[in-house]
């Protein structure tokens, strides 16, 4: 469902992203891990079209992406943070991003979707007023009522407390159960394994390992470990 | 799209104020001028003159005094915001990924700016009009120095007037608008547009400087008071050129910014 062939992208001198493949089937949690400046963020910009690629291709169900692409409608999207105009209510805020994808309000899934969100009464006040953590969750809600086929998500857990951590966790592994493709990036390793179905670990923007997550895990007591070894040991080679 | 663009920017208080300070301007005048309804205003003369005479005067001469500073910039106002307001916020990501091309994205919030500018600038004659009726009545268009328009007269001359001060607002707007998508903070580009209006006005004011002053658009945004007073209106055809010369340099500008633009900046 999600293919990355050959994805390079440099800033400047600086490669953020070196030849990178890999591929998410559908029914798969993919977590995509990798210290800070891994090129993890880069990646996910450049699967949705908003980074260009200096090289390689990046294809969603078959279809190339670019800025705009119509599969982008199966696609949801939290990537940089939440972001809402922050003058109109958390309702306005989803109508108008759902205004763009040229669908008529409501979404079949905003419902649930809310629910997800748990934001109560909250929903209809002003977002100007919402902590860090509720944005984070109505930029889920946003996501998830969209019903996508396929969820591209950085950092989805974070600001949320562990009841909500594990209701999104709940909710991914229902979605994926149901055929979709989930992709995460998360520092949250011990989440990870009790989310991820695979694994895609990142170091200076190069492919360190990937495959399903007991794999990679092998003899290790935990994903932390596994990582850990993985990317020091990347360091070492480098060295 | 255009109709979440439009609550979004309009509904906001700011825009809300902006319109209300253009309307209060005519209510103003107009309470201040209502002992001398019927009469000359003062010594003063064309448009300003003859304002107390009826409500299309008054609020004909309310656009020729807010027209050359105070609707420029509210103008400005209206467009840079709508031109940097969802990279400010942040909102451009998840509208991309909705998706919207840049195609839609620029025509949607072109056509927003446009009306936005519309509302503007109607909102001084709308409000001359009202504050007008009541404090001078309807009456023959009056001009001084020469004799009173017939009504069909004046509705056409005014409604040219209007569209040509339209015109030249659009391509304010374009300005402003090119410059929130250029510069990269909403408040920047409107310092800048509000700083290009005042500096044109006062290089348009120095006679010393013609030759810069008249390829600015600036130099002819009010050549339209000539349909309403003896003097008869000029430069009408070469003003109207270069307000469309100066939209259509602006829009192809925001198109090339956009399409260059890293879209996750």
């Amino acid at each position: 469902m999600i293919q990355a062939d050959g994805l390079t992208r440099r800033y400047g001198r600086r490669r953020a992203v070196e030849q990178l493949t890999f591929a998410v089937t559908a029914g798969q949690i993919c977590a995509l891990l990798g210290p800070n400046g891994a090129g993890k963020t880069s990646t996910m910009r450049m699967l949705v079209g908003l980074a260009r690629p200096d090289a390689g291709t990046a294809r969603i169900a078959g279809q190339p992406v670019r800025l705009g692409a119509p599969v982008l409608q199966r696609v949801s999207v939290l990537i940089d943070g939440p972001a809402f105009v922050p003058h109109l209510t958390g309702t306005a805020n989803l109508r108008l991003l759902w205004a763009a994808s040229r669908r008529a309000w409501p979404p079949r899934g905003l419902a649930d979707a809310l629910d997800l969100a748990g934001l109560g009464s909250a929903i209809d006040r002003k977002v100007r007023g919402y902590s860090t953590g509720m944005k984070q969750r109505l930029m889920l809600a946003h996501a998830v009522m969209r019903e996508p086929d396929v969820l591209i998500l950085d950092e989805p857990a974070t600001g949320l407390d562990p009841a909500e951590v594990r209701a999104l966790r709940q909710h991914l592994a229902a979605r994926a159960a149901g055929g979709a493709t989930v992709l995460i990036s998360s520092h949250q390793l011990a989440e990870v394994q009790l989310l991820a179905s695979h694994v895609i670990v990142l170091h200076h923007g190069r492919l360190v390992a990937d495959g399903p997550l007991d794999t990679l895990l092998g003899t290790h007591r935990s994903l932390e470990d596994a990582y850990l070894a993985m990317t020091e040991g990347s360091d070492r080679a480098a060295r | 799209m255009l109709r979440g663009e439009l609550t979004t920017q309009l509904l906001r208080w700011r825009t809300l104020i902006a319109l209300l300070c253009l309307a209060a301007v005519p209510v103003a005048a107009g309470l201040s001028l209502a002992s001398s309804a019927g009469h000359r205003n003062g010594t003063e003369t064309g448009l300003f003159g003859a304002s107390p005479f009826s409500a299309l005067n008054h609020a004909m001469a309310a656009l020729q005094f807010i027209g050359p500073l105070p609707l420029p910039i509210a103008v400005a106002l209206l467009a840079a915001t709508i031109a940097s307001a969802d990279r400010d916020w942040g909102i451009l990501r998840y509208l991309y990924v909705a998706p919207v091309t840049r195609t839609r994205l620029l025509g949607t919030q072109l056509a927003a700016t446009a009306i936005a500018t519309v509302i503007a600038v109607l909102t001084v004659p709308v409000a001359g009009l009202a504050a007008g009726t009541v404090l001078f009545g309807w009456h023959p268009f009056h001009v001084i120095g020469a004799a009173n328009l017939t009504t069909g007269a004046a509705a056409v001359r005014s409604l040219a007037a209007v569209g040509y001060l339209l015109l030249c607002m659009l391509a304010m707007a374009a300005i402003a608008f090119t410059l929130g998508l250029v510069l990269p903070r909403g408040a920047e580009a409107l310092a800048a547009a509000i700083g290009f209006v005042v500096l044109a006005s006062v290089l348009n004011g120095q006679g010393a400087l013609h030759t810069v002053a008249v390829v600015l658009p600036v130099h002819y945004w009010q050549n339209w008071a000539g349909l309403l007073d003896a003097t008869g209106a000029s430069g009408l055809g070469l003003g109207s050129l270069v307000q469309t010369a100066t939209i259509a340099g602006c829009v192809t500008a925001s198109w090339a910014v956009l399409r260059r633009r890293d879209p996750a900046a």
